[in-house]
């Protein structure tokens, strides 16, 4: 398991940052006491740190000088500051990456991966797959696999989020908005009827394992996931 | 200009010499001494020294006159030495003297709209951060309060950031870098920080732009002003499931793009003026979230980098706002 280190003062994003990677499965060291920074480096020897700019008596900057003078792990700076020039000041200063506040989790999630496989390759520690489970039935989201009982059935990237969406709020409103916030991509700006198209695959996919009537639609506000099958 | 007002100043001169010499040729004439000849000798002689005086005063004093008889056009020119004559170098110590004072002052202003600037740009820098913090709280919230409360917070997102350009904009100078920038991969920079919000209102982009397009601009305020020009077209596209296309386009030597909506479009006696600052015209009064300062920076940056803005409306039809960019030079080599 990669071992990510955070350092950020404001104790909120650390601990909401640790709980998101830890649901990813990461391990996440927040830092709690900033003067002894070096020292929590030594004794966690993470794969990965996070750092944010403003922070008590030294700057990220200074830190960032530090760590790399024991390691060469990759460096992610989180900050509020958007200048060009203080990016340049942090991979002047050692940095690998770049990440804006307010951030997203994907996005941070995305770089983190990228550059946990820069550095240690892609096969390196593999981290344990990550599967969602709903009374019985199993998605693989990295793999794109779907299965219920002994069969098994292949999804669209898209249809894996959706269903994952779904599967994770179980028996409860899935609005379409966070669908539609599933869906899009840089490329694809999925419309209401777009989404219409994929729900339906998903209930054929759905079908296909003997599933039948588990998504519900909700007139006005989206769709419903409820168990109809036996776990 | 100088020589005039020398010898308007120095008009006073006349009739004082006329009556010296009169009243001296009067002395003379009543103590018996009656020729004609003498008396006028007397004017000829006089009136060559008052020549002579003014000559060597106008000698003196040239640079004098000739300083104050024009204006000054800038306030360094108040440095200028007026020469040595009394006169002159009075003058030029309480100019002198006026001028530290206005520097002085000028400085002072200086210092506190940069102090003013620096704090701004602290201060949102400080409120990004609750911002973060509500943003990741309830980022995988799903319930309709999340949404709303979601929706509050991407306009406090762009209220600061609107504040914290607009106060950036006055040292424009030391805070931007035009390079070639890949115009592809700002608009969907764009389109992707607006995501949340079209999705809200049903909105959906319709991009079309050549990936091999580059111009000349600064990526940051390119973007902070795409952005702009992308949230006005969510905000005033009234019907749901309306389209807005960002196309890219070739115009003899500029690339244009153009953000079209089919929104609530402008009113014809609004349009002159939606450049102006805090003008937000008729769709201000019925649309919340109008300060008016959306456009106006989006001309003022337009400007700055010299890129061209045009804005074409039509009530019910919708808005179009074309933006004109140079194409940096290609290496034919």
């Amino acid at each position: 398991m990669f071992k990510i280190m955070i350092v950020e003062d404001d104790q909120k994003i650390a601990q909401l940052l640790c709980a998101h990677l830890e649901r990813y499965g990461y391990q996440a060291f927040p830092i709690t006491d900033f003067n002894r920074i070096m020292e929590q480096f030594g004794d966690v020897q993470p794969d990965l740190v996070l750092l944010d700019v403003n922070l008590p008596k030294f700057d990220g900057y200074y830190w960032c000088r530090q760590i790399r003078l024991q390691s060469s792990c990759p460096i992610l700076f989180i900050s509020a500051r958007e200048g060009k020039m203080d990016q340049v000041m942090a991979l002047e200063n050692g940095a690998d990456d770049y990440i804006t506040k307010p951030f997203h989790y994907e996005v941070v999630l995305a770089k983190i991966s990228s550059q946990l496989r820069r550095a240690y390759g892609s096969y390196a520690a593999p981290q344990k797959e990550r599967t969602i489970e709903a009374a019985g039935l199993l998605l693989y989201p990295e793999r794109l696999k779907l299965s219920y009982r002994e069969q098994t059935v292949e999804l669209g990237a898209k249809e894996s989020a959706l269903l994952q969406s779904m599967m994770e709020r179980l028996d409860r409103v899935v609005s379409r908005e966070l669908l539609l916030n599933q869906l899009w991509d840089d490329q694809v700006f999925v419309d209401d009827n777009t989404l219409n198209v994929y729900i339906t695959r998903v209930r054929k996919k759905l079908k296909d394992l003997g599933i039948e009537n588990a998504i519900e639609t909700v007139r006005g506000s989206g769709y419903l996931l409820r168990v109809t099958w036996e776990a | 200009m100088t020589l005039k007002l020398f010898l308007r100043d120095h008009a006073y001169l006349l009739p004082m010499f006329a009556i010296q010499i009169g009243v001296s040729i009067l002395v003379y004439w009543l103590a018996g001494n009656q020729n004609i000849w003498i008396a006028l000798y007397i004017v000829l002689l006089s009136a060559c020294l008052l020549l002579l005086f003014l000559t060597y005063r106008y000698w003196r004093l040239s640079r004098f006159y000739r300083r104050v008889s024009t204006p000054m056009t800038k306030l360094d020119d108040a440095m200028q030495s007026l020469g040595d004559a009394p006169l002159a170098t009075a003058l030029d110590e309480l100019l002198r003297s006026q001028y530290g004072q206005c520097q002085g002052q000028i400085h002072a202003y200086e210092r506190r709209i940069r102090d003013h600037a620096n704090f701004i740009n602290q201060w949102v820098h400080g409120m990004k951060t609750p911002l973060s913090v509500i943003h990741l709280t309830i980022q995988e919230e799903d319930d309709p309060i999340f949404h709303s409360i979601r929706e509050e917070t991407d306009r406090l997102r762009r209220g600061l950031e609107t504040v914290l350009y607009t106060s950036r904009l006055g040292s424009f100078e030391h805070d931007f870098h035009v390079e070639p920038v890949d115009l592809t991969s700002i608009v969907r920079a764009v389109i992707r920080e607006n995501k949340a919000y079209m999705i809200r209102n049903r909105v959906f982009p319709e991009v079309q732009v050549d990936p091999s397009y580059r111009i000349y601009s600064d990526e940051k305020w390119l973007g902070f002003l795409l952005g702009q020009i992308v949230t006005n077209a969510i905000r005033y596209s009234d019907k749901p499931d309306s389209k807005i296309s960002i196309t890219g386009r070739i115009r003899g030597k500029d690339i244009l793009l153009e953000v079209k909506d089919h929104g609530v479009g402008i009113p014809s006696q609004d349009l002159k003026r939606v450049f102006a600052p805090y003008f937000t015209g008729e769709n201000g009064r019925v649309f919340s979230e109008s300060t008016g300062m959306g456009l106006y920076l989006v001309r003022q940056i337009c400007d700055r980098l010299g890129h061209r803005v045009e804005l074409e409306s039509q009530v019910g039809v919708g808005t179009t706002v074309r933006l004109y960019f140079s194409q940096p030079y290609t290496d034919v080599r």
